[in-house]
């Protein structure tokens, strides 16, 4: 992130004004509480598919059911985090419980949804695509100057990880997902943390998909549908292990905002559209490989040249 | 041993409170669900015009021939192309449009026509021998689900045509390959399609073409070699358009920092008319930004957030959709807190933009557009039914520009959805069926 930020204040300066900023926040925020959903879900060993879905119903429900109407606004909110929950349930369900393979059920429940979503805003959202008032005029807000949109997310982002690190279930969670067969033998429940993932993450992309609807506006047929991959690059940018394991929200965080700087300043440095894919796809090569664990190898790799281990010091 | 029992307790009742807040959001998608479906029943039965009539003005157009006859009302042609003298200039293309539009005023069953859109193709019930398709590469948007609306009711309007097939590939090259060769294979009477993959779709359209099937595409949607290739490009000259924004900017911008906008990379709509724009406007203004939008209004709020952060005093911006401006756009102006103002031209006339400038009453903020041109596929069947009944079809079939402005007539047309463009000929009373 330090990096693309001197690059942005050397090529491109005007990525880190306050018009850039007023972009990237909320964006990089909604696309940092669906990646965190999705590093739950990669914690535990699996993926997930169906964010676009999610997000895509949530927001074409806050839409249709909020009716333009600030007094919908709840019973909207509420549907459309009932809806992420009972979708990361079922995705839980067929995968934890049944033992379905995660990538093929978690895109076929997403394309279920998302095929909901297209016709619920065709036959619905159509007629009235704006978003309550009082949503879209919370997400445009800037309470101390930064985006309320952001605010939500870093407090999210805060509860997420206080959760996982001081919690006797997020423990366990971590736990299970850094070794499941250890974790059963520990007597802790694998099956129920991996619903529970999912069903976090479900609620987390319909969280991602309110803020986004409030930051948009208006919602049309292709809402959310930038957010299969996405999330799934901020996490492992972030140093996660598809395989499972050990994750780190904040390093979740930075990933997303340094995806979406680094989409901003592509556009604000003018560079062709065949250009901007291929300085993109560099840049996620890049984070991989210079990201967390990485580092962490490397340097004690350095170390143990400098500074040869006791028991080696003393032969020959 | 209470612990643990305590701790399963409260796993269960956490399960518990998780699976009664799933049920009760089934509960509101199911009641969300079917009030969507409450007004679907009232239209049994319901007839009426296959297109915008309008009241009084005279019949535009003299003659006929294969089946088709060369006369419109005035007011469906002002109603989708401003003017009744904006027709092509071209004799027999003109005569090609007269028809078509001259088919709004056939009575066709607007219960059969909703089931038709909804159901993505249908019987018509005549037991006429054609078979006719519309094939698209996109897909879901209002204007394309609107489009396929019009070509069904042009569709309608014909006894000969007893079948009616929608494809849509979704953006997916390769589906909509398949779905064309899909079409051949199936020996269809004639394709309509937006070639949203430019060139690419070349050898299907001569396979097509080869196979004695007309294909004809709209609003431009252009594939090397109309005429040989295959039968006809209907809409209107875009780099006509690009000029006719050039002639905006020269006279409102006359000098400052402008932006284009377009669509999928490379796509022959946006690259026609921003190179003749481009090349038509005063030195005095610069275009600072050319970027693809996809026609995606996320994309939209992102690029136009990064050309404000770079050029924050941007005078003037020309793209294809308007709607997309009403929705991403305006929301980037908003987050960036800049007065939405300046020199806009856009292609397309949906509603929403309309009534959003009309509430903003800035004279600061001028808005020239023209027609999303839905209607151009009613033109584009009617070229490829004549085809079938042996007449001689121009390899284009275009239509002149006259840019409209906001200020002097609004996009905002009374009734229509705000996603909706007011030009199309779908009637109203269709139209508030489709989007309820």
């Amino acid at each position: 992130m330090l990096a693309l930020l001197v690059i942005a204040a050397i090529f491109a300066p005007d990525a880190l004004g306050h018009t850039s900023w007023s972009y990237v926040l909320p964006y990089a925020t909604v696309l940092a509480i669906a990646s965190l959903g999705q590093m739950l879900v990669v914690l535990q060993g699996g993926i997930d598919l169906s964010t676009p879905g999610v997000i895509s119903a949530a927001g074409n429900l806050i839409a249709g059911i909020g009716a333009g109407a600030n007094h919908n606004l709840p019973a909207a909110i509420l549907v459309a985090l009932g809806v992420g929950v009972l979708v990361g349930l079922v995705n839980g369900i067929l995968v934890g419980v049944m033992r379905l393979n995660p990538l093929i059920v978690t895109l076929a429940v997403g394309q279920i949804v998302l095929a909901w979503s297209s016709k619920y805003s065709r036959d619905v959202v159509t007629n009235r695509p704006d978003v309550p008032a009082g949503l879209a005029h919370w997400a445009t807000a800037k309470p101390l100057g930064i985006s309320s949109v952001f605010w939500m997310g870093l407090a999210i982002t805060i509860v997420v990880a206080l959760v996982l690190r001081y919690t006797v279930t997020g423990r366990r969670f971590l736990a299970v997902g850094a070794n499941p067969r250890g974790a059963w033998i520990a007597g802790l429940n694998v099956r129920t943390n991996v619903v529970l993932a999912y069903t976090a993450a479900g609620t987390l992309y319909a969280v991602g998909g309110v803020l986004l609807a409030g930051v948009r506006i208006s919602i049309d047929p292709a809402f959310g549908s930038g957010y299969l991959l996405a999330p799934i690059a901020a996490v492992v940018i972030a140093g996660a292990s598809l395989s499972g394991g050990l994750a780190s929200a904040t390093s979740t965080w930075v990933a997303a905002l340094a995806l979406t700087l680094l989409t901003q300043m592509l556009v604000i440095m003018g560079l062709s559209t065949a250009m901007q894919y291929i300085v993109f796809g560099i840049a996620i090569i890049a984070g991989m490989v210079v990201s967390g664990d990485r580092i962490a190898a490397a340097l004690a790799w350095t170390t143990r040249l400098v500074t040869p281990p006791a028991h080696e010091a003393g032969t020959g | 041993m209470d612990r643990r029992k305590e701790a399963q307790m409260r796993r269960r009742r956490q399960m518990v409170a998780v699976l009664l807040f799933a049920a009760a959001a089934t509960v509101a998608l199911v009641a969300a669900a079917s009030g969507t479906a409450g007004g679907r029943h009232s239209s049994a039965g319901v007839t009426g015009p296959s297109g915008w009539v309008g009241s009084g003005g005279t019949t535009i157009g003299s003659g006929g021939g294969y089946g088709e006859s060369y006369t419109a009302p005035s007011p469906t042609l002002q109603h989708a192309l401003f003017q009744a003298n904006l027709l092509p200039s071209n004799k027999t293309a003109r005569d090609i449009s007269l028809a078509a539009y001259g088919r709004s005023t056939k009575t066709v069953n607007y219960t059969l026509a909703l089931q038709c859109w909804k159901n993505n193709g249908c019987s018509t019930g005549t037991g006429g021998k054609y078979t006719v398709a519309y094939v698209e590469g996109f897909g879901e948007n209002t204007y394309r689900q609107m489009s396929k609306m019009e070509f069904i009711l042009d569709a309608l309007t014909y006894p000969s045509i007893g079948k009616i097939i929608y494809r849509s590939a979704h953006s997916d090259l390769n589906q909509a390959i398949a779905d064309f060769k899909s079409m051949i294979a199936q020996h269809v009477s004639a394709i309509v399609t937006y070639p949203d993959f430019g060139d690419a779709m070349l050898p299907v359209f001569q396979q097509a073409t080869k196979a004695g099937i007309p294909v004809s595409t709209y609003a431009w949607g252009y594939v090397t070699g109309p005429g040989t290739n295959y039968t006809t490009v209907v809409g209107e000259d875009t780099c006509k358009l690009g000029k006719a924004f050039a002639g905006v900017m020269n006279t409102q911008v006359k000098s400052g920092n402008i932006a284009f906008l377009g669509g999928f990379p490379g796509n022959p709509l946006s690259t026609s008319w921003q190179k003749c724009e481009q090349a038509a406007l005063n030195p005095n203004i610069k275009v600072v930004a050319n970027e693809p939008t996809n026609w995606d209004p996320s994309k939209v709020q992102g690029i136009v957030s990064g050309i404000l952060a770079k050029t924050p005093d941007l005078a003037g911006l020309s793209y294809e959709d308007a709607l997309f401006m009403s929705q991403g756009g305006y929301a980037a102006y908003q987050a960036a807190n800049i007065p939405y103002q300046g020199v806009f031209t856009y292609r397309t006339d949906e509603a929403n933009m309309g009534c959003l400038a009309d509430k903003l009453k800035d004279p600061k903020l001028k808005i020239y557009y023209y027609s999303a041109g839905n209607a151009q596929i009613r033109v584009a069947l009617t070229a490829d039914m004549m085809k079938l009944q042996g007449a001689k079809i121009p390899p284009t079939i275009v239509f002149p520009i006259q840019l409209q402005q906001q200020s002097k007539r609004s996009m905002c047309l009374k009734g229509y959805p705000p996603t909706a463009s007011g030009t199309s000929l779908i009637p109203l009373s269709l139209l508030h069926k489709m989007y309820p």
